[in-house]
């Protein structure tokens, strides 16, 4: 069939950056790879031709802590970058830690790029290296700096001005 | 070298209809007549439905991904429903995915004339906006009956549909595609042999194929410049498996080049919607689904009205959600207009917009082009408009 | 203090600006965040098939001119500025209708982090049209109560349109608000 020849011919183009990969659906294939791969992954994909890129999805792994609550793992984000050729997608995943966040952008390969960028920057707060416009895209002006709402930790801007008025408390 | 009249425009933009005052800006910088900067700035729209979704159960996320758009409400809903049933291993009865599919293209119908007829009152067609909406009552009404309201049809449920369709309304529904295919006869003929339309639309706004790709068109406007983009044709879904659409095509890329694919569309869902009263199968409407959706992630895409949705969900193991992304057609097509733009005239600018069939709602965005030269003057859309129709006169 | 004289002035000043504001609301629309459901069926009630600019009411697009504010959508934290500016560039008397579930109480968006609700919170509503959306009839109802009232020569006292609720229990709503 021809989504799983072009999901084939996908992984051989990447195969060389693959940390590991899974496929959780007929025509999906998901492939972890190392943040500094980034660029290079991408632009193999856009040399081959091979699809376009959809959207960048973002995600939250809190940190996780033991019955002692001592932090066992350190938060996390997770971008997707997910590139579809006709029904076959490849979702491209990138770990970084809370603590340093940095992935290369992808704007110089892919120009339409930067809307999704600033999307993830804003809501997640990624750095994307290099990105060319870091202005907000969805979120109201007055928002506060720093505050990232998609991350579990935030509930509502008012939990959030009674938490700090309890920090400057105490 | 002469430093030609650069201003900078503030227009801001509606919705749907110059006197409707959406929260948005259009920014540009003119150099006489001619456009030369523009850029997007999005945010009016935005209300935190991703992160409503995580602390809702599928059923009330259901109802609030509806509400994402009010012109696409159904293709949200069936985004989501056909990823989580995909998460919960659950496939829905045939009959229920044909109804599914039989509200999507009435909602294509319905969306497309109501773009028609903005796009016609940009032109200053008033007469045809008035025409168009009227002919789009038709539709309304059989949504209605079909469903019990006019926006917002609420058509899915998780695991299937709760509406039914029985001969008579059948029939009705038969009768008005047949009224309607006589009508759009008319429109096309306007949009392909008006000489004042075709002033304005011929050879204006010329996206080229590779351009097109570049930039991540999607939908009727990358269709229009020859890119086969269409998921209901590349990675058929739902009922259009067992009912496949033709792609329409067309390769000259300008702007009534997406008058014409839009109306052609039009032409291929009135056939669909007739197909598929004629061949539709009796039996159930719905299945059992669990309340619990098992762990994993899944991505859905559909073919709103304006090009691709693309939803992302990861579920957990309980009843909500952990994270639902949700990627909408008229973002990516922003990106077509900040590059067109550039290098048009003034005049240009309305229908330019109008050809891109922007939802200003479904982004949770407004647009504004910036521009780096002051001082800044404020022309209101209707402004702009009159200004476009003076010009072409 | 007022002379019987200016007392009489004043009303019928009152009285002209009221009757010609009757015959003819200038009405602005805003969408402070809407999902256009709304929007699409007040532009719905210009349309042939209920044609609302034969009862004199014309939707208009400059604040400074405007009588009548219709406001949809839950207000956004970013629409907020620009809503309460719009409010204020027009001039007094002026009268609020919030349209939707979403204008009258953040709908199914309540409780989100980018959302405020109710329209009250922001500018004093007159007339609340409940729906998600609302039927371009039930626009036009609304819209018509707001002139029943301005031609009795008051602002409506705060009572909220029916979209269907039976004739004997709206009696009993009338009979409680008085």
């Amino acid at each position: 069939m021809e989504t799983i020849k072009f999901l084939e011919s996908g992984k051989l183009i990447l195969e060389k950056w693959i940390e590991s990969s899974q496929t959780p659906d007929e025509n999906r294939l998901d492939i972890w790879i190392s943040a500094n791969n980034l660029k290079s992954v991408v632009q193999s994909l856009v040399e081959n031709h091979w699809g376009y890129l959809v959207t960048i999805t973002g995600l939250d792994i809190p940190a996780v802590y033991d019955q002692d609550n001592v932090e066992i793992q350190p938060g996390q984000l997770e971008a997707l970058y997910h590139f579809a050729n006709d029904a076959a997608i490849i979702t491209i995943r990138v770990k970084v830690p809370y603590s340093k966040p940095q992935i290369d952008s992808i704007c110089d390969l892919i120009p339409s790029a930067t809307i999704y960028e600033r999307e993830v920057i804003e809501l997640f707060g990624f750095d994307l290296l290099n990105t060319p416009n870091t202005e907000k895209l969805i979120l109201p002006d007055s928002w506060p700096d720093g505050v990232y709402p998609l991350r579990k930790s935030f509930t509502n801007l008012q939990d959030l001005e009674i938490s700090k008025k309890e920090q400057s408390n105490d | 070298m002469t430093e030609g009249k650069k201003e900078k425009f503030i227009v801001p933009i509606g919705p749907q209809h110059p006197a409707l005052k959406e929260p948005g800006n259009f920014e540009f910088t003119v150099d006489g007549e001619i456009v030369t900067d523009a850029a997007v700035r999005l945010g009016f729209v935005h209300r935190g439905i991703e992160k409503a979704c995580e602390t809702r159960n599928y059923t009330q996320d259901l109802y609030l991904l509806e509400r994402v758009c009010g012109i696409c409400s159904h293709v949200h809903a069936t985004a989501f429903v056909l990823g989580v049933e995909k998460l919960a291993g659950v496939q829905a009865p045939p009959r229920a995915e044909a109804i599914r599919v039989l509200a999507a293209e009435l909602e294509r119908i319905h969306s497309h004339l109501l773009w028609f007829g903005v796009a016609a009152h940009e032109a200053g067609f008033d007469t045809l906006f008035m025409y168009t909406w009227r002919d789009r009552e038709v539709v309304m009404d059989i949504l209605e009956t079909l469903s019990g309201s006019r926006v917002h049809y609420s058509v899915n449920v998780l695991g299937g549909v709760k509406i039914d369709i029985d001969q008579k309304l059948s029939d009705l529904i038969k009768k008005d595609m047949d009224f309607l295919e006589e009508r759009t006869e008319h429109y096309m003929k306007v949009v392909t042999t008006d000489e004042t339309f075709l002033g304005r639309t011929r050879g204006i706004g010329t996206l080229s194929r590779d351009r097109a790709k570049l930039l991540g068109a999607v939908g009727p406007t990358a269709r229009a410049s020859g890119v086969k983009r269409d998921i209901r044709v590349n990675a058929p879904y739902s009922g259009y498996k067992e009912f496949p659409v033709k792609m329409v095509i067309d390769q000259t890329g300008d702007l009534e080049a997406r008058f014409v694919v839009r109306l052609k569309e039009l032409y291929e869902s009135y056939r669909l919607i007739k197909v598929i009263l004629e061949k539709i199968q009796p039996g159930d409407i719905v299945t059992r689904i669990k309340r619990k959706i098992p762990e994993g992630e899944v991505i859905s895409r559909v073919e709103a009205p304006r090009g691709e949705l693309f939803y992302y969900i990861k579920s957990n193991g309980t009843e909500m959600p952990d994270r639902v992304k949700v990627r909408t057609p008229s973002l990516c097509n922003w990106g077509t207009i900040t590059d067109v733009a550039v290098g048009h005239k003034l005049a240009d600018m309305p229908m330019l917009l109008a050809g891109i069939d922007p939802c200003f709602s479904c982004n949770d965005r407004m647009v504004e082009i910036r521009s780096d030269s002051q001082p800044s003057q404020i022309m209101d859309w209707d402004g702009l408009r009159k200004y476009g129709i003076e010009y072409y006169k | 203090m007022n002379t019987d004289s200016e007392n009489f002035y004043t009303q019928i000043v009152n009285k002209l600006k009221n009757w010609a504001r009757i015959n003819s609301p200038w009405v602005i629309h805003f969408n402070s965040g809407s999902c256009n459901g709304c929007d699409i069926e007040i532009l719905a009630t210009l349309t042939p098939r209920y044609d609302v600019e034969r009862l004199g009411i014309k939707l208009i697009g400059s604040p400074r001119h405007a009588d009548v504010l219709i406001a949809t959508g839950p207000v956004t934290l970013q629409a907020l500025d620009r809503l309460i500016r719009v409010y204020e560039q027009m001039p007094d008397p002026k009268y609020v209708i919030a349209v939707g579930s979403c204008a009258l109480s953040g709908g199914v968006f309540d409780g989100c982090y980018s959302v405020i609700g109710d329209l009250n919170k922001v500018i004093p509503v007159d007339v609340y049209i409940p729906g998600c959306p609302p039927r371009p009839e039930a626009i036009i109802y609304g819209v018509v109560q707001l002139l029943d009232s301005l031609r009795k020569g008051t602002k409506p006292s705060k009572f909220i349109v029916p979209n269907d609720i039976p004739d004997f229990i709206l009696k009993e709503k009338i009979n409680g608000n008085d």
